[in-house]
């Protein structure tokens, strides 16, 4: 634990690595966060963050194109009740980081309030996300190799492939908060996400699809076996739309695949969780915390702790711990997802929900890793169960509007069901329903959650964060699927 | 601060030193002001500054996009030396050089007002009273005790950008937005909270609707949604409000793009000169528009600007088609994305064209859903109002309209004469007939 007191020496600290790679030292942060409170304002904070991130390219058989990018800033937030001023600034001199601050302290207009006295390093964090190879340290001629022999094993895989794209991007971050009370976070926040996209052709029809994979990890990340599976998905899923049928029109039972079906929970309940669209009354949430929301083999967590999950965090963007949050617990709906304005106004613990973009934004509540527990039924026993329906397997998209509860997804690939059995495959659908009438209808639950790994991102007011999803085989009893004809 | 064009022109002059062989630069600055109100009381103000640098290099036939944020000497030297290590691990690309010359050339010399001179004078105060005003329109509509939450939001910017090319095109440009809005949540009877938004942006402040027309559009909007079911799967005419129409015309610019023609993701490949929609899709491009959200001199690689046709009564008459895809093709270059869209108007209101459809369905938001650039297919969730004996009726929600695009833009049957003002593509109401919609 290191300590900051008025005699501190204004150089950077020894044994705090983050206040070095910014240019800052105690000193500075504690007169940021002094005219943060100038104006009164009950809590202040200061988000410092650094991401340098890579990618590189396969495009018509080359590795022939990079990009790269390196984000350096600050941003200054000043809290008053619920209300929120926000600055940030690129320069991190001080006079640019006051006048930030002094811009977020607008928002309160009561008499100065002193900074704090100390800062401390606050240490213990969960190391979720261990490195065996940084990325600050794999040289670009490695990774060359890997994305050009993911292009040549799927060119290789199927002579119907016309066009190949393969994208490997790296992130390294370093973020360091400090606040009002005094306390100093630091954390790293490394990314990875490979992307390998199909184009192919049989007979003048073309169709196109893919697979990508993503975590908090380094390069060692690309194991032989994860790498297999790129290749093999993103074959698959392309050359299934080739016997794809359109989808029927109408309401009918959905079944969905374990793994990223857990974009259904990100729509139908998740975003109308999220504590600020409840404490504004907007949610169609919002009046539902201790009401039984869905049957009693139902439960859902939203959680930090997956390790190496793109999802996953050591802490959330306020310095907050975050775990495991329970949503809904044998099928009641237990607490909403928290930052800590929403946890001090409904007057509970913040649950490490507290996310941001980046330094340009004020942090919100938002969803880490979502999924559902694994529930009482056989998969196989699900799919019987159905006369006509559809199975959902991938997924593009999907949104929420909050207050009505309308989500839909979009079915990149699924299966026609009928009498029990999968029958032709489909393509290109949008499922619509609504939040609550589709948790109720949740009537069966299979043995076999699985998370999914690919590089979902979640949007929120502007803002888009990493985040992860799953599900065990479901079955809803009734969605209007978006196809054609009856 | 220093210029932003000299600031360009040193990081050029920097990749060159270290061993680029050409070099595009782009240097950004912009100010952004926003303040949020919501319920009687302020909610969240903000203001920044930002800044950063966007460098296309070329080197021994070469090529990396970077950018940066961090432009302190020494980190901003070391990122540009990473960069042209970078790129000497690649393969060469023959197609990667900078723009022909010659396209630089030929800029209209109009003044297109971006800039509105009297930017400063909006202060925090005024920001505020107008946010605050929003909400109380929102509240004075019939139907308002209805409304749970109104949340208002009043903003603007000041962006600034410099583009120097090191085979002789330099370029700088300013421009100001203002926006407002309003987001307004009802209660509905059956317990559910629909939302509904209404907002106004324009270059110049006096171009901005009012905070009391937002307000009680919003409001009014909101109210609407009250009681919305989900109807019957049917095919049936489909008009799509202007505000909304944008969704459907993304899906039809977007595989004119000369990349996605190069990879065959487009199912518009080798349809220039052949009829795509009716003769009622009827689009140009056009950069030129006095004060418009898209307007420009020159695009992003520095190429002049002109006005082209896209559509003309129903046939595709161009793409859009950039440097290094245009190369890749061997087909000169346009653009690499659109300006300005300019439809060619019907002469009716929204109003008179439902009259005119008697039956149907008015899509006032899309939800989700997506379209496949490859195929043309498309599913998409959207919400809206039943059209009955020509008149809105009741509103309907949790449904999804279906098709193709190919099918979908032969079915255009009228346009209105009112584009969207609020975005680039000014979009106007748009009826189709025989759209396959999905609910019960």
């Amino acid at each position: 634990m290191s300590e900051y007191g008025q005699g501190a020496p204004a150089g950077p600290r020894e044994g705090i690595g983050y206040f070095a790679r910014f240019g800052v030292t105690e000193r500075m942060i504690a007169e940021t966060l002094s005219a943060a409170l100038s104006r009164g304002g009950d809590h202040a904070d200061v988000f410092f963050q650094h991401r340098v991130s890579s990618d590189i390219g396969v495009e018509d058989g080359a590795v022939n194109r990079a990009y790269a990018s390196v984000e350096l800033g600050v941003g200054v937030r000043v809290v008053k009740g619920d209300q929120t001023g926000y600055g940030y600034t690129e320069d991190l001199s001080l006079p640019a980081l006051v006048e930030c601050a002094r811009t977020a302290a607008a928002i309160a207009d009561g008499p100065s309030r002193p900074g704090p006295q100390r800062l401390h390093v606050q240490g213990g964090l969960p190391d979720r996300y261990p490195l065996v190879r940084p990325w600050s340290e794999v040289r670009p001629e490695e990774k060359l190799p890997l994305v050009a022999g993911l292009n040549e094993r799927a060119f290789a895989a199927d002579p119907r492939v016309k066009k190949v794209n393969v994208f490997l991007r790296d992130e390294d971050g370093a973020v360091l908060l400090a606040d009002s009370s005094g306390r100093v976070v630091e954390d790293r926040q490394p990314m990875t996400l490979l992307f390998l996209s199909v184009l192919a052709e049989e007979k003048g029809r073309r169709e196109q699809s893919g697979y990508n994979v993503a975590g908090r990890a380094g390069f060692e990340f690309y194991t032989p076996e994860r790498l297999d599976r790129v290749v093999r998905e993103a074959i698959d899923r392309t050359s299934v739309l080739f016997e794809a049928v359109a989808a029927p029109a109408g309401e009918m039972p959905v079944v969905l695949a374990a793994g990223s079906s857990g974009i259904l929970l990100h729509e139908a309940i998740g975003h109308g969780m999220e504590a600020d669209f409840n404490r504004k009354g907007v949610s169609i949430y919002a009046d539902k915390i201790g009401k039984p929301i869905a049957r009693p083999f139902v439960n859902i967590v939203d959680d930090a702790a997956n390790p190496g999950a793109r999802g996953a965090i050591n802490v959330d963007d306020e310095g907050n711990a975050a775990g495991t949050t329970h949503l809904v617990e044998n099928g009641v709906l237990a607490t909403y997802l928290h930052d800590s304005i929403s946890a001090r106004h409904y007057g509970v613990a913040p649950t490490g929900n507290g996310r941001r973009e980046s330094y340009r934004y004020p942090p919100l509540p938002r969803m880490r890793s979502t999924y559902m527990l694994p529930g009482p039924h056989r998969t196989e026993e699900i799919i019987q169960s159905v006369k006509k329906g559809i199975y959902c397997v991938n997924f593009s998209n999907g949104q929420v509007n909050i207050g009505a509860g309308d989500f839909t997804f979009y079915v990149k690939n699924g299966w026609l069901i009928e009498d029990g059995k999968l029958t032709r495959p489909v393509k290109d659908v949008n499922i619509i329903g609504n939040g609550p009438k589709a948790l109720e209808q949740v009537d069966m639950v299979s043995d076999d959650l699985a998370i999914d790994e690919g590089g979902w991102t979640c949007g929120k007011d502007g803002q888009s964060v990493p985040v992860s999803q799953g599900l065990p085989t479901v079955r809803v009893a009734s969605m209007t699927v978006g196809g054609r004809g009856s | 601060m220093k210029d932003l064009l000299e600031i360009a022109r040193d990081a050029a002059a920097l990749a060159r030193q270290r061993g680029a062989d050409e070099a595009a630069v782009g240097a950004y600055r912009a100010r952004h002001v926003e303040v949020a109100w919501r319920d009687g009381r302020l909610e969240k103000v903000s203001e920044a500054t930002t800044r950063g640098l966007g460098l296309d290099l070329y080197v021994d036939g070469r090529y990396v996009s970077v950018g940066t944020s961090d432009l302190r000497p020494e980190a901003l030297d070391r990122f540009v030396s990473d960069s042209v290590v970078l790129a000497r691990t690649l393969a060469p690309d023959p197609h990667r050089r900078l723009p022909d010359p010659e396209l630089y050339q030929g800029q209209a010399a109009v003044d297109l007002e971006l800039e509105d001179p009297h930017h400063g004078a909006l202060d925090a105060a005024e920001r505020r009273r107008q946010a605050e005003a929003i909400e109380v329109a929102a509240r004075s509509v019939p139907g308002a005790q209805a409304i749970l939450s109104v949340s208002t939001s009043v903003s603007d910017s000041l962006s600034e950008s410099a583009l120097v090319h090191t085979n002789g095109f330099e370029g700088r440009r300013r421009g100001t937005d203002f926006w407002i809005g309003a987001e307004v949540t009802v209660k509905d009877p059956d317990g559910r909270r629909p939302e509904e938004y209404a907002s106004s942006g324009a270059r110049h402040r006096a171009d901005v609707e009012s905070p009391e027309v937002i307000g009680r559009r919003a409001g009014e909007r909101a109210v609407g949604r009250i009681g919305s079911r989900k109807g019957e799967s049917a095919v049936t005419a489909l008009a799509v409000d202007n505000r909304a129409s944008g969704r459907l015309v993304g899906a039809l610019f977007g595989p004119l793009s000369a990349s996605s023609i190069q990879q065959k993701r487009s199912y518009l490949e080798g349809k220039v000169g052949a009829e795509v929609g009716s003769p009622l899709l009827d689009v140009r491009d056009e950069p030129h528009v006095r004060r418009g959200l898209g307007s420009r001199l020159y695009d992003g690689e520095g190429l002049a600007a002109r006005p082209f046709a896209v559509f003309e009564g129903g046939v595709l008459r161009t793409l859009y088609v950039d440097t290094y895809y245009g190369r890749k093709l061997g087909i000169p270059p346009t653009t690499g994305r659109s300006s300005n869209l300019a439809w060619k108007l019907g002469e009716r209101s929204q109003a008179a064209l439902l009259a005119d459809m008697g039956e149907g369905i008015l899509v006032t938001g899309f939800l989700g859903g997506n379209s496949n650039g490859t195929t043309g297919d498309f599913s998409l969730g959207v919400r809206g109002f039943r059209v009955r004996s020509g008149a809105l009726a009741e509103p309907v929600g949790e449904m999804n309209v279906s098709g193709n695009h190919l099918e979908l833009w032969k079915r255009l049957v009228a346009v209105g004469n009112d584009p969207y003002r609020y975005s680039p593509m000014r979009t106007p109401t748009l009826v189709f007939e025989g759209v396959q919609l999905a609910g019960t």
